[in-house]
């Protein structure tokens, strides 16, 4: 047992590596979900068929298929029609598919959330629909979406663990690589784990900060 | 006015409707409506509410399409003024303020004209100065909405909407959402604007500003004009039942 805890320290600064790794993939990932996510959430509220019908389509077919999956596809997949990937990419792509899929649902409820009577009133003073949008909607409605936003942020984190199994070199990869030399199964992975909710938390946290500041303002 | 009168009376129209028609679905709102401002005329419409008071003022900007009947804003039809370029030209308050709750005062008047106009930030800021102090809000420049009274956050609506130079204004039910107390500050800023030479047209339930500041009241009801003319004829003699049934009901 003291052994155990003993290889899980002296291997404690290789996972914080692997932990570095998981922030980075996550951040790029929520990234592209978040710039994806906002055009998509907008796109759903279109009256234009043309523009919502595919939009929501995203959205369910995301949605509905395990992530797992989409991860394989896009680094197993699309080999055979001739777009290799290399794992890094490939997995930024998927996360921030997938990601995509979840805050253009945010992004929509945070649209709706805002009364009709903003829009009404920038669209009277001459804005464009897209004027209106950046300058009153958009920013109203991201404060008031922004603890979603962290949740996605802190699920997103723990998702991207699926990332090892196409050999991207983050938290849970570098535990396994551990594991593969010590033994040390129980110790590992709880340190694993371990770092995985500290990183949470944090996150979480500055996202309450955040919002604070953002409510006074 | 006697010299040349149709002549001269004809050029000083500035909005014309003309048999307007709109629904929602299978609800007709407005069922023909006629009617004719003269530059710098402060027209109040009233009538009982759902006659389609406040759909009409929508559709003189376009916040509404309508179906039948043609709008001309100084011999144009509205139709064939590019959307954005008409609402600068036709400005709006609303009953409900609508001030930008995550900008300031100062941000909430220079918004549009900065991005719209392309006025330069310097030009919009004097501007907005001149304008608050209009409406005698100077000293709320750098307030967030949420710090002010319902009608003061009415006023900068109104210096909002002045900051584009419409040439004519609409006021949708200005003092509906007001705390009674509050209602006169926001009417005098009307009265003022009025006076300067500002064409309004005007939906609200207050027969005080009608009679004071209207040169015309409009009764709407059931989505045509039923019946018009100066306040002194429409509030104290009116010709029509309906007319005479709401001025009962609403002067009780």
């Amino acid at each position: 047992m003291v052994e155990a805890f003993y290889e899980l320290l002296k291997n404690f600064n290789f996972l914080l590596i692997g932990a570095w790794e998981t922030l980075k993939l996550t951040s790029f990932s929520v990234g592209i979900g978040l710039i994806l996510g906002t055009f998509i959430g907008m796109g759903r509220l279109s009256r234009y068929r043309i523009i919502n019908y595919p939009c929501t389509a995203y959205v369910e077919f995301l949605r509905g298929t395990p992530l797992l999956v989409q991860i394989s596809i896009i680094y197993f997949g699309l080999p055979q029609v001739g777009i290799q990937l290399a794992p890094y990419p490939a997995a930024v792509t998927a996360l921030g598919l997938n990601s995509g899929a979840y805050i253009a649902e945010i992004v929509r409820a945070g649209i709706q959330s805002i009364p009709r009577g903003q829009y009404e009133a920038a669209r009277s003073l001459g804005l464009t629909h897209w004027q209106s949008m950046r300058y009153i909607i958009l920013p109203q409605a991201f404060r008031n979406i922004l603890p979603a936003l962290g949740n996605e942020f802190i699920t997103l984190t723990k998702d991207s663990s699926l990332a090892s199994v196409i050999g991207v070199s983050e938290l849970m990869r570098s535990g396994q690589f551990v594991i593969s030399r010590t033994f040390q199964t129980f110790s590992i992975y709880f340190g694993i784990a371990f770092i995985y909710f500290i990183m949470t938390l944090v996150i979480s946290r500055i996202v309450r900060y955040a919002e604070r500041r953002l409510s006074v303002g | 006015m006697n010299q040349q009168a149709t002549n001269s009376a004809a050029s000083q129209e500035i909005l014309r409707i003309e048999n307007l028609h709109k629904r929602f679905g299978n609800l007709e709102v407005l069922k023909g409506v006629n009617l004719s401002v003269r530059r710098a005329e402060t027209i109040v419409i009233i009538g009982p509410s759902g006659g389609g008071k406040s759909t009409l003022l929508r559709c003189i900007n376009r916040l509404e399409e309508y179906q039948g009947g043609k709008i001309f804003l100084d011999g144009v039809d509205i139709q064939q003024i590019d959307v954005n370029k008409l609402r600068t030209r036709v400005g709006m308050v609303f009953q409900q303020f609508n001030l930008f709750p995550h900008m300031n005062v100062l941000q909430n008047l220079i918004l549009a004209p900065i991005k719209v106009k392309n006025m330069s930030k310097e030009q919009a800021i004097e501007k907005a100065h001149l304008l608050l102090q209009r409406v005698g809000l100077l000293d709320k420049i750098y307030a967030f909405p949420e710090q002010l009274s319902g009608g003061q956050k009415q006023r900068v609506a109104i210096a909002r909407a002045l900051m584009m130079d419409p040439e004519v204004m609409l006021f949708d039910e200005p003092t509906s959402a007001l705390d009674p107390e509050l209602v006169g500050e926001v009417l005098d800023v009307m009265k003022n604007l009025a006076e300067s030479g500002m064409t309004m047209l005007v939906v609200t339930h207050e027969m005080g500003f009608a009679r004071d500041a209207a040169d015309r009241i409009v009764f709407i009801s059931n989505g045509v004009v039923e019946e018009e003319g100066p306040p002194e004829q429409i509030l104290k003699q009116p010709q029509k039942q309906r007319t005479k049934e709401f001025l009962r009901r609403i002067l009780e």
